[in-house]
């Protein structure tokens, strides 16, 4: 379908629509629905969005349209208002959704220590054993990490002390931690056995 | 996938409930109401000018019902075209008569009356009033706009403020005690200002759909 084919059948189905033709508005919805998912679903891959949200983003721009469809005026072309709509609601997506990744990971200090500091690693807590865990970690973000879990200094200080900011600090603080976590995960049945038997040993 | 087509067989069942070309006649009705809100007040609240029967057939009175009118004028169409996704943005060249007789305004004052007014802190009255005198319009249209589609929020509560104020200023002319042109020009535009400003930040909060 080229571009003045679509914008013919559409517009036509929205005047449709407005004769209260069901089954026409109901055919064009499902039209822009498939061109909106692909037009759409590359984009937001792009920004790590996968096709659950696609789905979501497309019953956004689907519910707007219909529900502001009496703005749409019939001398003019359909293709610009329906363009509008959907940038609208692409930007309205993107910024909901990026303040709720924000809340979701921005956890409050406190908690990111508790997950550095979990009970089941009190065992090995000695400083050499601190250490060896911390040493899968790149320099800049040993230094973070062993500063707050370790040390118990506060993100403020140490962004002062490096001269950066404190976002920049709790930055790189979660991406520490989920690479200890990373480098813990796939070595529990290993790991374990003999860290006990040399803990029995001391 | 079946969600989505769940979604659109329910809001095709809703064809043709939605009268259309419904946008530009409550956009006059919204108008209307607006400025006879702003009539009212001024006649209950404000009062008239003493000498409106003389001030009425002079030169000054002229120019600011056809300043604040093409101000009234030129921001509905500005308001119309943020109320309309993929509308043509010439209608923002609407507001060029009303610019160009405000720089005539103050360019060419055939008065001769001080600027800031009959009095130093006139233009303060003179502000106060047109932001009263436009409350009404400013509620009303807020209300039409939420019927709208406007996709920039921030810009659409602005032009909703900048032509509440006009329609306030159009009422105040019967009121203002004023003549110099330049002061007229500054003052209300002024006033559309302060109202957009305070537009853009109501919009942005109010207008999201």
């Amino acid at each position: 379908m080229t571009v003045e084919e679509r914008e013919q059948r559409w517009a036509e189905a929205m005047r449709a629509e407005r004769r209260g033709e069901a089954v026409a508005y109901e055919r064009m919805l499902k039209e822009v629905a498939t061109a909106l998912r692909r037009s759409l679903a590359p984009r937001l891959v792009r920004v790590g969005f996968g096709a659950h949200e696609t789905e979501d983003l497309v019953q956004e721009i689907l519910i707007g349209l219909h529900g502001k469809r009496h703005t749409w005026d019939p001398a003019r072309p359909f293709l610009p208002w329906l363009h509008t709509i959907t940038r609208y609601k692409f930007i309205d997506f993107m910024r909901h959704r990026r303040g709720d990744t924000r809340r979701r990971v921005d956890l409050p200090l406190e908690d990111w220590v508790e997950i550095v500091e979990s009970p089941a690693y009190e065992a090995d807590c000695s400083a050499w054993e601190v250490d060896r865990h911390l040493a899968v970690l790149p320099v800049s973000q040993r230094r973070i990490v062993r500063a707050i879990a370790v040390e118990g200094a506060s993100v403020r200080s140490i962004a002062q002390g490096l001269a950066t900011s404190e976002g920049a600090v709790r930055v790189t603080l979660h991406r520490a931690i989920s690479r200890l976590l990373r480098a813990a995960d796939p070595t529990p049945t290993v790991e374990p056995l003999p860290r006990n038997a040399h803990d029995k040993h001391r | 996938m079946t969600s989505t087509d769940d979604l659109i067989r329910s809001l095709a069942s809703a064809a043709g409930t939605r009268r259309s070309a419904s946008l530009q006649a409550a956009f006059a009705v919204t108008g209307a109401a607006s400025l006879a809100c702003a009539l009212l007040l001024v006649f209950s609240v404000i009062g008239i000018r003493q000498d409106f029967a003389d001030m009425a057939v002079r030169m000054p009175f002229a120019f600011k019902v056809v300043y604040t009118g093409a101000l009234v004028l030129g921001a509905s169409v500005v308001a119309l075209y943020a109320a309309t996704p993929g509308a043509s943005a010439t209608a923002l060249y609407a507001l060029s008569p009303a610019v160009i007789l405000l720089a005539l305004g103050v360019i060419f004052d055939p008065t001769g009356f001080p600027i800031m007014g009959r009095t130093n802190t006139a233009f303060v009255f003179c502000l106060r009033d047109i932001l009263f005198l436009s409350l009404p319009a400013m509620i009303l249209t807020f209300v039409f706009m939420r019927k709208g589609a406007p996709t920039q929020p921030l810009f659409a509560g602005a032009v909703i403020g900048m032509l509440s104020a006009s329609v306030g200023a159009l009422a105040f002319t019967l009121a203002c005690k004023n003549d110099s042109t330049a002061f007229v020009a500054i003052w209300y535009a002024a006033a559309c200002a302060i109202m957009a400003a305070i537009g853009a930040i109501v919009g942005h909060r109010v207008l999201r759909w």
